[in-house]
């Protein structure tokens, strides 16, 4: 499946915004998904580093 | 898409990492909007009253014609009008990458995160995320003709969910049981608390309702405020506050996407029939808590059927009546297609794609390499931190490091999207419009003593009109229209 094909926006009846580049103009870009699970220890690291308590400290308002 | 305007509202968390009594959410929040106006000029705050919530440098309009602002203690970002769902996925994000640059800006990185969720675990409170639709007036605006809709929205969930540790307590609310308001103690399924390992949805817990008109609380499957923000007679704008804040760009443009579909095949009388769900609102935490993930749902005529099988429905009509409308339709039917497909399949699939998916294959995975089990507090706090939009600390950042998420914009569209307004919507003219006041050097201070600035501001901005003092006021009727020559000669008489 070729994520990157979601077509560009259309322009509108005003000039036009500059052009977003399509992925692949962007060197590094997305890469194609795989399938199975994704490679865990750099991910693992990340997780590792998260303060096992900071939900406690979240405390936030009821919004809409 | 065709006809269509699309618009995202999005209230952020403030995680205060160090423990500093002084300096709440709240306080956080007051610091990065001023920043956002008075150092980096991103806009121009309000001088006037938009309502009793809303007092005069509460928020404003930024250049590229969105909204920043604080809504309960929250910093919200509204995005400018979009026609196309690439406009909306970039306009959405730039909304990320300002306040997170804010952040950033103030040096504030390692003492507050931006957290793009709806819920805290410890104090049950929730905040939203609103979706806005413009459709005509003659949509069929009633529990009738939205029934199809509320059917769709209920199992769409099943792709759009952001997924979260654990379950809301009951909601100090009434909810709706066969056609009686009854207080949500008196529903014996919640009153036991059954214990929740995850579940696919952060707001199911807190719909209670399958329409009403409130937003804070009462929170229904279908807003029926009519604001349409818009012509009236022309206009009706579909407000959904069911949804959760996808991180994920293609849960994103899905989400949007196949409910814009939906809406089309509804006003044009396309919509599938015979799939009205019996208890919609107890079917949306039912299918939400599914520990099995077999979304099984019970329809008024008794039959039981899948969500998945349901969304196929929805998803056939689609593809019979709109198949090759335009590019975005034919990638949203596409998309749309594959994820009901590995729905059906291991969840892992969606890895990327869909964000109740990516969470729960990250916190499986931290789970056995810590041999930890589902009770432990701390898989509330890496649920938390999915939604960092720090990039060098949030989960849903480093699947995207890894190379495992799909991207449907780029980082240049958003840096983009973050100072200028699409060029095909009223957006447009709003921008110009912000970008000369910002250039003629209009007070960004709104608590002006002077008699003139408190009754009769320089300038006014709504949505669909905006006044300069001294002048007749401009509306905007129509979200399709730019107005940017209208404004441009409106702007150069003044």
């Amino acid at each position: 499946m070729n994520y990157s094909s979601m077509p560009e926006r259309r322009e509108g009846p005003g000039s036009p915004m500059p052009k977003a580049p399509s992925p692949s103009e962007e060197g590094g870009g997305p890469k194609r998904p795989e399938t199975g699970s994704p490679d865990k220890d750099n991910l693992l690291k990340r997780m590792r580093k998260v303060d096992p308590k900071q939900a406690e400290r979240y405390r936030q308002r009821t919004g809409q | 898409m065709l006809n269509r305007i699309f618009g995202l509202e999005t209230e952020y968390g403030l995680l205060v990492n160090q423990e500093q009594p002084d300096h709440t959410p709240t306080w956080f929040a007051h610091k990065i909007r001023d920043h956002l106006f008075h150092v980096q000029r991103r806009g121009v705050l309000d001088l006037h009253h938009r309502g009793h919530d809303e007092p005069p440098g509460n928020g404003g309009f930024l250049t590229n014609a969105g909204r920043m602002y604080l809504d309960m203690g929250h910093l919200e970002w509204a995005s400018p009008e979009c026609e196309s769902l690439s406009d909306v996925v970039a306009a959405d994000r730039a909304g990320d990458q300002l306040l997170q640059d804010a952040v950033e800006d103030l040096g504030l990185a390692d003492q507050v995160s931006l957290i793009k969720n709806n819920v805290d675990h410890e104090t049950d409170a929730t905040f939203g995320s609103h979706e806005n639709y413009l459709v005509s007036r003659r949509f069929p605006f009633t529990r009738r003709g939205l029934g199809p809709l509320v059917t769709f929205l209920v199992t769409r969930q099943i792709f759009t969910g952001a997924g979260r540790v654990g379950t809301a307590g009951p909601q100090d609310a009434w909810v709706q049981m066969d056609r009686l308001i009854v207080p949500r103690g008196a529903n014996q399924r919640h009153g036991q608390h059954p214990a929740m390992p995850f579940q696919i949805s952060q707001r199911a817990d807190y719909i209670v309702n399958d329409f009403f008109e409130w937003v804070q609380q009462n929170r229904a499957i279908v807003n029926t405020r009519d604001e349409p923000l818009a012509d009236p007679n022309q206009y009706r704008r579909i407000h959904l506050l069911l949804g959760d804040s996808n991180m994920a760009e293609v849960a994103t443009t899905l989400k949007l996407g196949t409910t814009g579909l939906v809406l089309q095949l509804i006003e044009e009388g396309h919509a599938p029939i015979d799939l009205e769900l019996h208890e919609p609102v107890e079917t949306m935490q039912e299918l939400s808590q599914d520990q099995d993930r077999q979304w099984i749902v019970q329809l008024q005529s008794g039959k039981s059927i899948s969500a998945i099988d349901i969304q196929e429905a929805f998803l056939a009509a689609a593809q019979a009546h709109y198949g090759g409308q335009d590019a975005e339709t034919d990638w949203v039917l596409d998309q749309w297609e594959a994820v009901l497909q590995d729905l059906r399949g291991d969840y892992t699939k969606l890895v990327g794609r869909v964000d109740w998916a990516s969470k729960l294959w990250l916190l499986e995975t931290f789970r056995e390499a810590e041999q930890m089990t589902w009770a432990d507090p701390a898989l509330k706090s890496l649920d938390l931190e999915y939604h960092n939009l720090h990039q060098g600390k949030g989960l849903y950042f480093g699947l995207m490091e890894e190379g495992r998420v799909p991207r449907l914009t780029t980082d240049k569209a958003i840096a983009l999207a973050m100072d200028h307004p699409p060029r095909n919507t009223r957006a447009f003219g709003r921008g110009e419009l912000v970008r000369h006041l910002l250039a003629s050097g209009q007070p960004d201070e709104p608590a002006d003593s002077r008699p003139e600035e408190r009754f009769s501001p320089s300038y006014v901005i709504n949505w669909s009109i905006f006044q300069l003092r001294g002048q007749a006021p401009f509306p905007m009727p129509d979200p399709f229209k730019t107005y940017v020559q209208e404004v441009r000669t409106h702007l150069q008489s003044v």
